[in-house]
């Protein structure tokens, strides 16, 4: 919300500068947002007389104008259409600087001569109108500063609200605060009414059909109108909240909603089409044409102003087209009332749109200040629009909205505030912000119906603290609560993990949680999934069912700026609803990705990355957390290339998915190269990982290593042959690797030779050769046996 | 000339010429001239026969001296020489052949600076579901149906009637009314909340937030300006002044916001603070009793303060990252730069 500095020191008589006002506001809950000068562009901006008006030959828009500034004449180009001679303009004189941080030059404008601009509204940042420039008063003195003639020299404080605080949506309800900070009471205006003897009730009745939606509504007459524009003072408080003048009427309604909070609305009685106002909720389906020209199909949600027959404004939202007040208005018809915040909510939410008066009657008006309201505009239709005002108010307000009472007892405010402040500051702060306070030991506290925040005691200490300052609090220097609190054992488990992992050389990545659901349907399909019902675009359909299609975004997204080389890893989620038995899942996965070149310097050579480095990554997790042998049996997903997809199992358990993703998914993500990536499932890898074991004393008696060249064929599984191996060899068989494999020149087609390294020791006597060889004889006699192999021992 | 004299005389003579020499070639050369067969110390010590025995043990041990002190010369002599101008074809200015270091993500590290903070100050991180009730993101947390507080969480719904949440705070509500008879509590939330935004360089589907809170006996306002002061400047820096604006949050009452001064002008103004002088880090308040109650726990007499800090958004003040897509859009070269 915007307001008038001027207005806020009028109401409250405080001497604070603007930037003061501020500050101070923001401290106690009105947050600020912006100073502006008023006059920011107004400097060298002076009134002007238009002595001539002359066509410029060759240009139809613009015209040649002399105007006189009081020291000179100058030639001014112009080219708004309503220039005519004998008006009084602001001219923007060379070296101003006007709205959009134009500076004013001496030009030439189509060869001719121009010393100066004759502004529109916006261009010196009084509205946003540019329809054409801005006429002033025909008594404005010639040569004056603008500013000084439209007494324009005010700052314009801009406040975002906390949405409770429907009672600061005001200039009365801002000064409430200043008032209760600078220890002064705010100053209403003085309302002199001089009402007619005939009655407002015999002319006009109302009724509320709906006191749940309108509790109050009140009306009076006023007769004789003249419509016109509104006097400067009246415009400058508009125009300093952002709000277009637009009739003395309108502009009468408007201000007294600026000053005290209160929307009112003003119909023209002629037009009205009856004698009786009846609120009541919209039928299902009624069409209406509300006065921004649109006609509107509502609902139930929707209260109505009607005029017993059809309706006649949106309650609280916006008027309509048929009964507004047009130039030809001499009777009006004025509306004060109150409506339910939710009413008004769910009506605005229903048709779209949000007006200054809804966003009023949405945070709460003050239900009791009607009759002020009310009297106060009929007042300033007497004095300005030449009004007659009818006598007395009809007013529709069967159950009074009474004040609430509440207790605050000192020492829990203290307690709350960890102050040892006083009650009779407390009772001070209180009654500076208009509540009425009685009592010592407890406060008995009267809460005005304005604020319809306040209902309980804990709200009542809120206003304390705020106007007291938390500023003012003392911050407690010693820790609280318990001394010590337990590590969370996940959130070690991943920080170790994404050590090990940039160790490694892998990079963290993070997705955001929300995926494609066509693509996660084609890349796992039947997967439950966790589906969005207002997405906000369809690539972000569902909540994720597996890290792997935000993996593959982020590699797609590198590879696309020719980052080509990656490992990268996600600990993340993945989302699924509740089905076959189980509730909403989410479970915590990690997600490995490698793809490009691996690690080159200039020694050792890059070389396309394979399944191997993926699983190089996998059994260093394996082997920190001591978690049980990996078994890589061959599974089918439809993501995964057949040959290269397999589930990860450990004590029989499924602990992830490993494999090369099929080149037609890589494609879909526009990597033309192979990707290997492995998703692997937290919950289950914390519960099998192990802490380190007991000790094995060192080796006393010596190793004895054995190579073997085994050839066998392609097709046989390295790692079953070396459990064999294993299994023959027994204890005596320290250490089992694999140094080499090759297939190739000097092998017959078909086969590949394998090396392996067998270290021979026992813990308890140095083996004698005979030992050995018994197990070397064993291990190539199974060999040959089981896998037909081709063995040179070295 | 004494013979001793002829000795410090060659001693002079030798340091002299050994400092002056600049090449291997020339120290050789001076290395036989002095020490040689023939050279200038050897003669003096074969011309010792005429000496007494006293006087022949003067010379003799002032000469070894002189001799050790010339070799000793010439040895750093050489290694200077030959450190200058080396003539092994070893190269140590060639990279190391180490492995590449993977980078945590800025977020990530942002997350655990944060949650360390507060974990030193005994609060344990408590996790909760990113898809959530109506309940617990609402309700719990003391918003009331159609009340406007709502409209500033753009909620995305999910199908079955849940939210995904949109603070970490019901994870809060639902901690207190898991432990609401192990009182006192003292966690942090960190992680993953949603907002229904398009997305733009300053908003994002999604984003982190820290969440922390405590409720015990005697808990007041001026323990959670303590907390939060502390925190401030273990993360930000220390000195920094710190101010509370009163403030609105459903689940908090009293409820501020908290600026810390901005740390690149001092609060100044400048383009990071955008003149104001003052950065908005964090909001925070006492714990609504209306949020204890719903829980189980008794407000009369626990009291509790609670508060809630973004993860990218000091990311971005700290780092100066202008775009909050960086962060999810992964580019390495982005990543990378904070390894
Ligand atoms: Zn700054």
């Amino acid at each position: 919300m915007r307001i008038s500095y001027l207005w806020l020191k009028e109401l409250t008589g405080l001497e604070w500068s603007a930037e003061e006002m501020a500050e101070r506001l923001t401290l106690c809950g009105i947050a600020n947002e912006e100073v502006t000068s008023t006059a920011k562009y107004l400097d060298k901006v002076v009134v002007g007389e238009v002595l001539e008006v002359h066509p410029v030959e060759g240009a139809s828009r613009i015209r040649r104008t002399i105007v006189d500034v009081g020291r000179e004449k100058l030639q001014v180009i112009c080219g708004a259409p309503n220039v005519a001679v004998g008006q009084k303009v602001p001219v923007a004189q060379v070296g101003a600087k006007v709205a959009g941080e134009v500076e004013i030059k001496a030009a030439k404008i189509r060869g001719v001569d121009s010393a100066g601009m004759i502004c529109a509204e916006d261009e010196l940042g009084i509205s946003s109108d540019h329809a054409g420039i801005m006429v002033l008063d025909p008594s404005a003195p010639v040569g004056a500063a603008l500013k000084d003639h439209l007494e324009y020299d005010d700052y314009i404080l801009g406040f975002e609200l906390t949405p409770n605080r429907g009672d600061a949506w005001s200039a009365i309800g801002i000064a409430r605060d200043l008032a209760a900070l600078g220890g002064v009471t705010v100053k209403r205006p003085e309302i002199k009414l001089r009402e007619s003897l005939e009655k407002t009730s015999i002319v006009i009745k109302v009724t509320s059909d709906d006191l749940i939606g309108c509790p109050r509504y009140a009306g009076r007459v006023i007769r004789n109108i003249k419509v016109g524009p509104s006097p400067w003072w009246i415009k400058k408080k508009l125009l300093t909240a952002g709000i277009r003048p637009i009739s003395n009427v309108v502009d009468i309604t408007n201000l007294v909603m600026l000053e005290c909070g209160n929307p009112l609305h003003a119909f023209d009685l002629e037009q009205f089409g009856s004698n009786e106002v009846v609120v009541r909720r919209a039928i299902q389906g009624e069409k209406f044409t509300t006065l921004d020209g649109l006609e509107r199909t509502l609902t139930s949600q929707v209260l109505m102003i009607t005029n017993g027959k059809h309706g006649v404004a949106v309650a609280g939202i916006m008027g309509g087209l048929h009964s507004e007040v047009t130039e030809k208005t001499t009777t009006l018809l004025l509306e004060a009332a109150y409506f339910s915040p939710i009413v008004i909510r769910r009506g605005r939410k229903e048709l779209g749109m949000v007006t200054e008066s809804s966003a009023r009657f949405e945070r709460g008006v003050d239900p009791n200040n009607i009759q002020y309201a009310i009297d106060r505009a009929a007042a300033l239709f007497q004095d300005i629009c030449g009004g007659e005002v009818l006598g007395g108010t009809v007013d529709c307000y069967p159950q009074k909205i009474e004040s609430k009472q509440i207790a605050l007892r000192p020492d829990r405010c203290r307690a709350i505030m960890g102050t040892d402040l006083p009650a009779a500051r407390m009772k001070a702060i209180l009654e500076g912000l208009e509540f009425q306070v009685t009592g010592e030991a407890t406060l008995a506290v009267t809460v005005p119906t304005f604020r319809s925040d306040i209902s309980t005691e804990i709200d009542l200490i809120e206003e304390v603290a705020r106007i007291h300052g938390w500023g003012n609090i003392a911050d407690a220097v010693e820790n609280v609560g318990p001394l010590y609190s337990p590590a969370n054992a996940e959130d070690i488990y991943e920080n170790e993990l994404r050590r090990i992992l940039n160790g490694i050389g892998f990079d963290e990545v993070l997705g955001h949680g929300l995926a494609d659901g066509r693509l996660a349907e084609m890349m796992n399909p039947g997967l439950p999934q966790v589906k969005i019902s207002n997405p906000v675009s369809d690539d972000l359909s569902i909540m994720r069912n597996s890290l792997l299609p935000s993996a593959l975004g982020i590699a797609s997204h590198n590879v696309s700026h020719r980052i080509t080389d990656l490992r990268l890893f996600e600990l993340g989620r993945a989302y699924f609803p509740p089905c076959s038995g189980r509730d909403w899942t989410e479970e915590e996965r990690l997600s490995l990705l490698v793809t490009g070149n691996s690690p080159a310097n200039w020694r050792d050579k890059a070389r396309p990355v394979d399944f191997y480095d993926l699983k190089a990554a996998v059994e260093t997790l394996a082997l920190h957390y001591h978690l049980p042998t990996f078994e890589y049996v061959p599974t089918s997903v439809a993501y995964l290339e057949r040959e290269i997809s397999f589930t990860i199992h450990a004590d029989g358990q499924p602990l992830g998915i490993v494999g090369k993703l099929t080149d037609q998914l890589a494609k879909k993500f526009d990597i033309r190269q192979d990707v290997y990536a492995a998703e692997l499932y937290l919950p289950v890898m914390m519960r099998l990982s192990r802490a380190l074991g007991k000790f094995s004393p060192l080796p006393i008696y010596p190793a004895a290593p054995r190579d073997l060249a085994i050839v066998i064929d392609q097709s046989i599984k390295v790692g079953e042959m070396l459990d064999r191996i294993k299994n023959v060899a027994g204890p005596l068989a320290e250490s089992i690797t694999v140094f080499d494999v090759y297939a190739g020149k000097q092998i017959e087609q078909g086969k590949k030779s394998i090396g392996v390294a067998i270290v021979y020791r026992s813990p308890e006597r140095s083996l004698s050769s005979d030992e050995i060889d018994a197990a070397q004889q064993a291990i190539m006699k199974t060999l040959r046996d089981e896998f037909r192999a081709d063995i040179r021992e070295k | 000339m004494s013979i001793l004299d002829e000795v410090s005389h060659i001693e002079q003579d030798a340091i002299k010429r050994i400092s002056e020499a600049d090449s291997l070639d020339l120290l050789r050369e001076l290395q036989v001239q002095f020490l040689g067969r023939k050279g200038s110390l050897t003669a003096v010590l074969k011309s010792l026969g005429g000496l007494s025995p006293n006087e022949r043990k003067a010379v003799g041990a002032r000469a070894n001296q002189v001799r050790e002190l010339i070799e000793q010369k010439i040895e750093e002599a050489t290694s200077r020489l030959s450190s200058a101008k080396s003539s092994s074809s070893f190269d140590p200015t060639l990279p190391g052949t180490g492995q590449y270091l993977g980078v945590t993500h800025i977020v990530t590290q942002t997350m655990n600076d944060i949650c360390g903070i507060f974990e030193r100050m005994g609060f344990q991180i408590a996790r909760g579901p990113h898809v959530e009730t109506e309940h617990y993101n609402f309700e719990a947390l003391n918003f009331a149906p159609d009340h406007p507080a709502r409209d500033e969480h753009d909620t995305f719904f999910v199908e079955g009637g849940r939210l995904l949440r949109t603070h970490t705070t019901p994870v809060q509500a639902r901690e207190m009314e898991k432990r609401k008879n192990d009182l006192p509590i003292k966690l942090i939330m960190p992680g993953r909340t949603f907002r229904h935004e398009d997305i733009s360089t300053r908003a994002h589907v999604s984003f982190h937030q820290v969440d922390g809170f405590l409720v015990d006996e005697g808990i007041t306002i001026a323990d959670l300006k303590g907390c939060l002061n502390a925190f401030t400047h273990a993360y930000f820096g220390e000195g920094l002044k710190l101010r509370f604006r009163p403030s609105y949050f459903p689940f908090t009452e009293p409820s501020a916001e908290v600026d810390v001064a901005c740390y690149l002008c001092r609060g100044k103004g400048c383009q990071l603070c955008k003149q104001s002088g003052w950065l908005e880090i964090l909001g925070c308040g006492m714990i609504h009793p209306n949020v204890l109650e719903m829980a189980g726990i008794d407000s009369e007499k626990y009291t509790g303060y609670a508060f809630g800090v973004g993860v990218e958004r000091p990311a971005m003040l700290k780092h100066g990252i202008n775009d909050i897509r960086l962060f999810f859009n992964n580019n390495l070269r982005f990543l990378r730069q904070f390894n």
